[in-house]
């Protein structure tokens, strides 16, 4: 019983240093778990005053997008002085992870936690019974289904959406905008992308002279985006205009305009941050790009989970002071976060999200 | 081999040094390199420190109605670990429990949407795992190819089929009785839980005591003089790429019981949970070296470092650091320890 392991032929002295190795190894790793800051949920403020946590969860952390959500919450929690906000969510989206988190969160007590569902049904169960043990649920930037949350703060509704991309795509291309036009989508079964490309259609009537003649997936993929504009330049060589309604697709599809030379022939607009589009509009290939304020967004979702966490927000209420955000609607269960934001030539480089 | 040799049926490599280890030269120190088990206690006591540290810094953390809340995450990957271990020591691999999963849980909502009593949809479920685990089985065991490469190719293999017969939807809205079965305990545990512990045991006894655990270290050794001296090597292949479908289809039931959701997507990543666990519990990657005892502690400590690390710091980025840090850390003490008792 005496040797686990088959013999070979390495001296005394390499083991002590291969120990050493393996304890550096370790300190190491502990002393990164040491560094990064406590944040947990269980401590309280030193003022005395009641704290509220809330945590906000993004579909997938450390995207631009969610980023910048996430530096409007934690402007608006310092004001407010008495939130504790958790951000994290899972890196690679992963729907199971963030039910994990909703889950953890329950257990730990948390006052609300608001959710951007990735996965509406798989984040269902978990949403549910955050909701039994007595902690607020919200959700934000997507909807959930029916009886798992109690508020869901909107950026703009779809038809406002659909409506104004389809007026900006019609006024880039010029008076009287006449030929075929396309749109590049995030899926073909994605929820909030459907919605939008139907009040797009709605909206087009107003157009008669512009035809929709293909609607394309991209599946959240810049450089996928990219191939398929290629091919519907050569498949419909005299096409006036793209609408992409996912942010990762606009990039893509506006760098195949501009290598195809056809900036200013071929005009797109779509949905994307400032940061992602401002060569593209600044080069001449983008005239407009259209997004909610994302900064603003995670303000108002911090202020409704503070609200409801404290008893100001009342159900039945018909709008909600958002302080410096102004007074914001509450249409049923949404609070509604208000106009979209056009950025052009002339006000890309005041906004950096 | 004799009854006295019980313990060596765990390590069979014990028994290469037989006769020269103590004799070989006093002092502590060597006879301290000798003892079999360090991997395992090593693994005990980053676990007992890890829970010491979270103890006091964070005691919420282990009240039992916390750990048993967290625990949801731990039996999914335990119970696929089982059949993974022993496939290990055998020196093969199943990369494909993972897709197994999700095929099983869209055979399951399909056959319960087109109208199939409950009880028929679990049994198409398992049925399924069994059925891709048997077919993996076939290609390593009979057609002789390379485990990482039948399972390698079955991992896209039964992936594709899973989105292909469900669209790529979810589907959703089973009954409340089914959904209870990963959302309440039975005296204490989750079903899952309990389902776990009885098959760890009996895998467990299994391996220490009857002739297939011996058969299986024998394999993992020596494949060839495992079959010229009469073992069945094909026969338990078969069984055991089988079995390993089988639980995958088992955990995907309580996967899907879970978030009430059958999707395509279910189990994505699964596989490389469980080799972790399982090779961070001394199971050497290339067969015949590793026990069962060294695997839960693996899969205890990999689970509660995850576990606390999300509890105490709410940063999904700093998990996968911190467990790779602890994976390198293992693999250097592993080495230096082999190093050790060749001092001798």
């Amino acid at each position: 019983m005496n040797n686990f392991f088959v013999p070979s032929n390495i001296r005394p002295s390499c083991r002590a240093g291969l120990m050493l190795l393996a304890s550096a190894a370790l300190a190491g790793t502990l002393a990164i778990a040491g560094c990064s800051k406590s944040n947990n949920a269980t401590s309280s403020a030193a003022s005395g005053k009641k704290m509220y946590t809330i945590c906000l969860l993004p579909k997938e952390k450390d995207i631009p997008y969610f980023t910048s959500c996430a530096a409007g919450a934690r402007a608006a929690a310092k004001q407010l002085g008495d939130v504790k906000l958790i951000y994290d969510g899972p890196v690679h989206g992963a729907a199971t992870k963030a039910a994990a988190m909703i889950h953890k969160w329950t257990l730990q007590g948390v006052n609300v936690i608001a959710v951007s569902p990735n996965d509406p049904d798989v984040l269902a169960p978990a949403m549910k019974r955050a909701l039994k043990k007595g902690v607020h649920v919200i959700t934000w930037d997507a909807d959930g289904l029916p009886g798992t949350r109690q508020y869901f703060v909107n950026q703009a509704s779809a038809r406002r959406i659909g409506y104004t991309l389809m007026d900006t795509l019609a006024k880039d291309i010029g008076p009287h905008p006449k030929g075929p036009i396309a749109i590049i989508t995030a899926t073909l079964t994605a929820a909030n992308q459907n919605a939008w490309i139907h009040f797009i259609k709605i909206r087009l009537k107003k157009y008669p002279g512009l035809k929709l003649v293909s609607i394309q997936p991209s599946h959240d993929d810049q450089r996928r985006a990219f191939q398929i504009t290629q091919h519907l330049l050569q498949a419909y060589p005299n096409l006036k205009g793209i609408i992409a309604v996912s942010s990762a697709a606009f990039p893509g599809a506006a760098e195949a305009i501009k290598q195809a030379g056809q900036s200013g022939k071929v005009q797109i607009t779509g949905l994307s941050t400032p940061d992602d589009m401002r060569a593209y509009v600044l080069n001449g290939t983008v005239k407009s790009v259209i997004l909610w304020n994302t900064h603003a967004l995670g303000a108002l979702t911090i202020r409704v989970a503070e609200a409801l966490a404290s008893g100001k927000l009342k159900p039945g209420q018909k709008t909600f002071n958002a302080g410096p955000l102004g007074i914001k609607k509450i249409v049923g269960h949404q609070v509604l976060l208000g106009p979209l934001m056009v950025f052009n030539k002339k006000n890309i480089g005041k906004y950096h999200f | 081999m004799t009854a006295t040799n019980g313990m060596n049926a765990l390590h069979p490599a014990g028994n290469k040094n037989h006769g020269t280890g103590p004799a070989a030269g006093p002092g502590a120190l060597k006879r301290l390199a000798s003892f079999p088990w360090w991997h395992e206690v090593i693994l005990a006591i980053l676990l007992i420190c890890l829970l010491t540290y979270a103890g006091s810094v964070a005691p919420m953390f282990l009240r039992p109605g916390v750990q048993i809340g967290l625990s949801d995450r731990l039996w999914n990957v335990a119970l696929l670990a089982l059949p993974m271990m022993m496939i290990i020591l055998t020196g093969g691999i199943d990369l494909s429990v993972g897709s197994t999963m999700s095929l099983s849980a869209v055979v399951f909502a399909l056959t319960f949407t087109h109208g199939a009593p409950l009880w028929l949809a679990c049994v198409a479920a398992v049925a399924t795992g069994l059925a891709c685990g048997f077919l993996n089985g076939i290609f390593v065991a009979w057609v002789r190819v390379h485990p990482l490469i039948v399972t390698l190719a079955t991992l896209a293999a039964f992936r594709g089929v899973a989105e292909g017969i469900s669209l790529g939807r979810g589907i959703s809205g089973f009954p409340p009785g089914f959904q209870a079965i990963a959302h309440h305990n039975i005296l204490g545990l989750r079903p899952e839980g309990w389902l776990f512990i009885a098959a760890a045991a009996y895998t467990a006894i299994v391996l220490a005591k009857a002739p297939f655990g011996r058969y299986l270290y024998a394999i993992g050794h020596n494949e060839m003089a495992a079959r010229y001296s009469g073992i069945p090597t094909a026969k338990m292949k078969l069984f055991l790429y089988s079995l390993s479908g089988m639980a995958a289809g088992a955990a995907a039931l309580f996967a899907v019981a879970r978030v009430d959701t059958a999707r395509a997507n279910l189990g994505y990543g699964m596989e490389l949970k469980v080799i972790t666990a399982v090779v961070f519990g001394g199971v050497s990657i290339f067969g015949g070296r590793g026990n069962i005892v060294g695997v839960i502690m693996g899969l205890l400590l990999i689970y509660e470092t995850r576990e606390f690390i999300s509890w105490q710091w709410n940063n999904d980025n700093l998990i996968s650091i911190i467990i790779g840090g602890l994976l390198i850390t293992s693999v250097l003490l592993q080495v230096a320890l082999r190093a050790g008792k060749t001092a001798q």
